[in-house]
């Protein structure tokens, strides 16, 4: 595919890593040249200096003939006007990156489709989104569902209780006796292991499993966890983020929100009625006391800083907070907070990035998730008649290494699979897979 | 920073593996012709693609995959040395030239497309033998890399790192977003022009063998003959022909690709081109009245060798239809001032390269109206645009470092008993990567009576103008091998 990317800031960047993994051919636009110096080092992309409104630009990127124009700038307006002179110009498709959220809710009165952008792309809503997924199971730090819940991913942190630790995967078979859990990935520091039977549990490993319903319970007392509902919830920062998150959550929840800009809580409380506002610095750890921060069940930090977040988490988690969610904007601090306690990172980037990704996939696979801090992805496959793995058991597909087969859902039922499973057709399957593998795994099925 | 050694040494494998399979072209004229080259052929390919195949083995599964700057200098710089190693074999194990030093001066001249020889006989050579001569001008004309990366699937995000320390010129051009998709239409226009020369020559009268060798090492801009009399054996078509091909061998590719699509517009508003243009009709112009006035001979006559030579030594490609040193002193020094032309960047011609010519002279001229005018920004414009500062600077250490390397080298030569033109010509064109110079390395002249550890000093200076100097001295600087 031929794809424009406007933009050339983590968006575009992590989007284009993403997408020149897969031999897309991808021109990148952007004002910067020291930005685009940078990406023509780290990626087999062609990059273009000047600005994506531009007539000449649009032209230079051989507009006319791509298949796909991605507008991720900083701006807004920036990002429309782009969308629309693209698509006037022959782009086949249009994505463009909003912050003001009416455009979304409001879709089709507005018409955007008319003037020529296709799909919009909220970060700020994508990200208060996966917020709330993450509160209905405090236990875990990542989650998600397929077909509903008969079949989901969680990933959890293997600590000092956990029966887990230290034993191989091949000893902690005994521990999964009904076999309803499959352990597909183990995130240590930085590095993502695709996990095979001497593969061990250490401490801090972040763990992820694809489960039955039935197993979920199960994986949640091998890495000793509690199930515990969440009632209280402190959010700190009145940014674009908090006060969605506080919008969708404040009928379920009780929510305190801190601020620290007087006028600003003022203007939230006239918008939040049921939420009560704090003005205050949440870095004064005798204001988050005062306020109960021992009480609450939740904390989420969604100020416009990644240090400040990192940091008050780390001060909630010491008063046993259960959960705690930092947003991070800086991609390199994902792995080390998770490292040091902070329970889930949120990087509304990354999940921009792949919320593009997933679409634009979309037709060659069911379903695409990155998860959080792991290096590949998550994918859902329909076995096709004519697929090669029918009618051969897993254990002799020779399937890469660095991909593992979570789990299959056949007739509405998520099962999890072990070596001796055989294929039928309309199987669909959970794969992850690292980056570099996908396209293999791809041709399995086809 | 610490290297990926297993990269590093999984690529060389394969690169050397690539060049195995290059050889074993040369089986079908060895056995064609039948001069007893065949074994020293096949063993050469056959060790060449198992000592690949061992270092691509042994590191094949290598867990980190990404290629920092500084592991691609290393590929590229290790890289062509140990295939001038091995591309020796042939030459050693036929007992075409016996001796390590002069096979692997005749590889690495190949290589880097010199085209220098010590052969004091080419014509007694067997063919199969001549053919791998040939061979190595024209695999090293686009770059092994640029062909690892156009038809083997791994080099993928590494690929560019790789790519521009090898290819010529200040930044190539990228014909396609993706790198691979790039080279691929490189070399695919490298092939063709190629064939098509082969075809032409062939029509002209020359023996099959002859064209391809000819085709080979005129698209590269290497200038190795199957004659001992070089061009100058042949006719004035096929002398016509290669001065038409070596041209478009100079010629930019991404220019030609142009030229393919029917946008001549382009072509013709580059800047670089016309200067290109420019040059090679002026010095054709002066070289032909000097001749005619020089020699006595009739004017087509004078024309034809005028144009051939400056063609020939622009383009750093080195064939010889007549002995430049042999009209006038005048004629002499123009063709030595010649040496450091060179011809296009992204072009398969050595030397110095016109656009770094033009940006130094426009800013010199510059610098006289930025004085006048103390507080103007005044840029140098290239192609209509602003050259940015840095590669000014770049420019200017480059032509810097280029004229030291020439002052001492020559200084070098002519310390180990070499006279002074000699000397000062074998440097040149060694550095040029052009091939014939002045003095007794002349065009008709050949490189087998200087002291052995000169022809090891040249061959440096070839790998160092063939990989345009920073590649390759960037490894002799500390702070390379430093860890902070």
């Amino acid at each position: 595919m031929r794809i424009i990317i406007a933009g050339a800031g983590d968006v575009g960047f992590h989007l284009a890593k993403l997408l020149a993994i897969e031999e897309h051919d991808i021109n990148i636009i952007d004002l910067d040249s020291s930005k685009l110096q940078y990406i023509s080092n780290h990626l087999d992309v062609n990059t273009i200096k000047g600005s994506s409104t531009s007539y000449k630009i649009l032209e230079e990127a051989k507009v006319s003939k791509s298949d796909l124009l991605i507008a991720v700038t900083e701006s807004e307006s920036t990002n429309i006007s782009t969308a629309i002179i693209g698509k006037n110009l022959g782009a086949k498709k249009t994505i463009a990156r909003i912050s003001n959220t009416e455009f979304l809710h409001k879709k089709d009165i507005l018409n955007l489709k008319s003037i020529g952008i296709d799909e919009l792309i909220s970060p700020e809503s994508l990200a208060a989104k996966e917020i709330k997924k993450l509160l209905k199971e405090t236990a875990l730090t990542d989650t998600f569902e397929f077909e509903k819940g008969i079949l989901s991913l969680v990933g959890v942190t293997i600590d000092e209780d956990s029966e887990l630790l230290n034993q191989s995967l091949a000893d902690t078979a005994y521990l999964n006796p009904d076999r309803n859990f499959n352990t597909v990935a183990i995130l240590r520091g930085n590095e993502t292991i695709i996990p095979h039977g001497a593969n061990k549990f250490m401490l801090n490993d972040h763990a992820y499993f694809i489960t039955q319903p039935d197993g979920l319970e199960r994986v949640m007392n091998l890495s000793g966890k509690i199930r515990t509902p969440v009632k209280n919830l402190m959010i700190l920062g009145g940014s674009k983020i908090g006060v969605k998150t506080a919008m969708q959550l404040s009928s379920k929840y009780k929510i305190k929100l801190i601020e620290q800009d007087k006028e600003k809580c003022f203007e939230l409380a006239d918008q939040l009625q049921d939420t009560l506002i704090i003005n205050g610095d949440g870095r004064d750890v005798e204001l988050l006391q005062e306020e109960g921060i021992a009480d609450m069940d939740a904390f989420i930090a969604v100020t416009g800083n990644s240090e400040t977040n990192i940091i008050t988490s780390l001060v909630a988690k010491n008063h046993n907070v259960k959960k705690t969610i930092a947003l991070v904007e800086n991609i390199d601090y994902i792995h080390l907070s998770q490292n040091i306690g902070v329970d889930t990172m949120i990087n509304k980037k990354l999940i921009a990035a792949s919320f593009i990704f997933r679409h634009i996939r979309k037709g060659e696979v069911l379903n695409l998730i990155s998860i959080h801090g792991v290096d590949g992805e998550l994918v859902e496959f329909e076995v096709k008649p004519n697929s090669k793995i029918l009618d051969v058991e897993i254990k002799d597909l020779n399937f890469p290494k660095s991909a593992i087969i979570g789990g299959v859902i056949r007739n509405n039922q998520g099962i999890t699979v072990r070596g001796n499973f055989r294929f039928q057709e309309k199987d669909r399957v959970v794969v992850l897979s690292k980056p570099e593998c996908i396209r293999t795994v791809e041709g399995f099925f086809k | 920073m610490r290297f990926n050694y297993q990269v590093i040494v999984n690529i060389i494998g394969l690169l050397l593996m690539l060049n195995g399979v290059f050889m074993l072209l040369c089986i079908p004229f060895s056995m064609h012709f039948g001069e007893g080259d065949l074994m020293a052929i096949n063993w050469s390919g056959l060790i060449t693609i198992c000592v690949g195949a061992i270092l691509w083995f042994a590191t094949k599964d290598h867990s980190n995959k990404e290629l920092k700057k500084k592991d691609g200098y290393l590929i590229v710089t290790l890289g062509w040395v140990s295939m001038s190693c091995f591309g020796a074999l042939p030459y050693i194990l036929s007992g075409a030239i016996p001796n390590f030093t002069d096979a692997f001066f005749e590889t690495i001249s190949g290589y880097t497309t010199t085209g220098a020889s010590i052969l004091t006989d080419i014509e007694s050579v067997h063919k199969g033998i001549l053919f791998w001569r040939s061979l190595t001008q024209w695999i090293g004309g686009m770059g092994i890399i640029v062909l690892a990366v156009a038809i083997l699937p791994i080099l993928g995000i590494g690929g560019m790192q790789l790519f521009v320390a090898e290819s010529p010129g200040i930044s190539p051009d990228k014909l396609q977003p993706r790198i691979k998709e790039t080279a691929k239409r490189l070399w695919l226009i490298y092939v063709m022009l190629t064939g098509i020369e082969t075809v032409l020559l062939w029509a002209g009268g020359m023996t099959f063998f002859d064209a391809l060798n000819h085709g080979l090492t005129t698209m590269s801009t290497g200038g190795f003959s199957t004659k001992n009399a070089s061009a100058a054996h042949f006719s004035p078509f096929i002398q016509y022909v290669m001065i038409l091909f070596m041209f478009l061998a100079g010629t930019n590719f991404t220019m030609t690709y142009f030229g393919l699509h029917g946008q001549f517009k382009k072509v013709i508003r580059n800047e670089e081109f016309r200067f290109y243009l420019g040059t090679c009709v002026l010095l054709t112009a002066v070289t032909t009245f000097a001749i005619y006035l020089a020699s006595g001979t009739g004017f087509e006559q004078s024309f034809r060798n005028g144009l051939f030579q400056v063609v020939s030594v622009v383009t750093t490609t080195g064939f010889v239809s007549a002995d430049y040193t042999q009209w006038s002193s005048f004629i002499t020094l123009l063709f030595f001032i010649m040496l450091f032309i060179g011809a296009s960047a992204g072009s398969t011609s050595g030397g110095v390269k016109i656009v770094r010519h033009v940006i130094l002279l426009k800013n010199s001229i510059l610098e006289l109206k930025r004085q006048l005018h103390p507080s103007a920004i005044i840029p140098v414009r290239f192609n209509k645009t602003a050259v940015p500062k840095d590669i000014t600077f770049n420019i200017l250490a480059f032509i810097m470092i280029y004229i030291s390397i020439f002052s001492i080298g020559s200084i070098v030569m002519a310390s180990m008993g070499v006279d002074l033109e000699t000397a000062m010509g074998s440097v040149a064109t060694s550095l040029g990567n052009v091939g014939p110079g002045i003095g007794s390395v002349g065009p008709v002249d050949n490189f087998a009576h200087l002291p052995t550890p000169g022809k090891w000093f040249l061959s440096f200076l070839m790998l160092l103008g063939r990989l345009e100097l920073f590649t390759v001295l960037m490894l002799l600087t500390p702070y390379f091998w430093r860890k902070l």
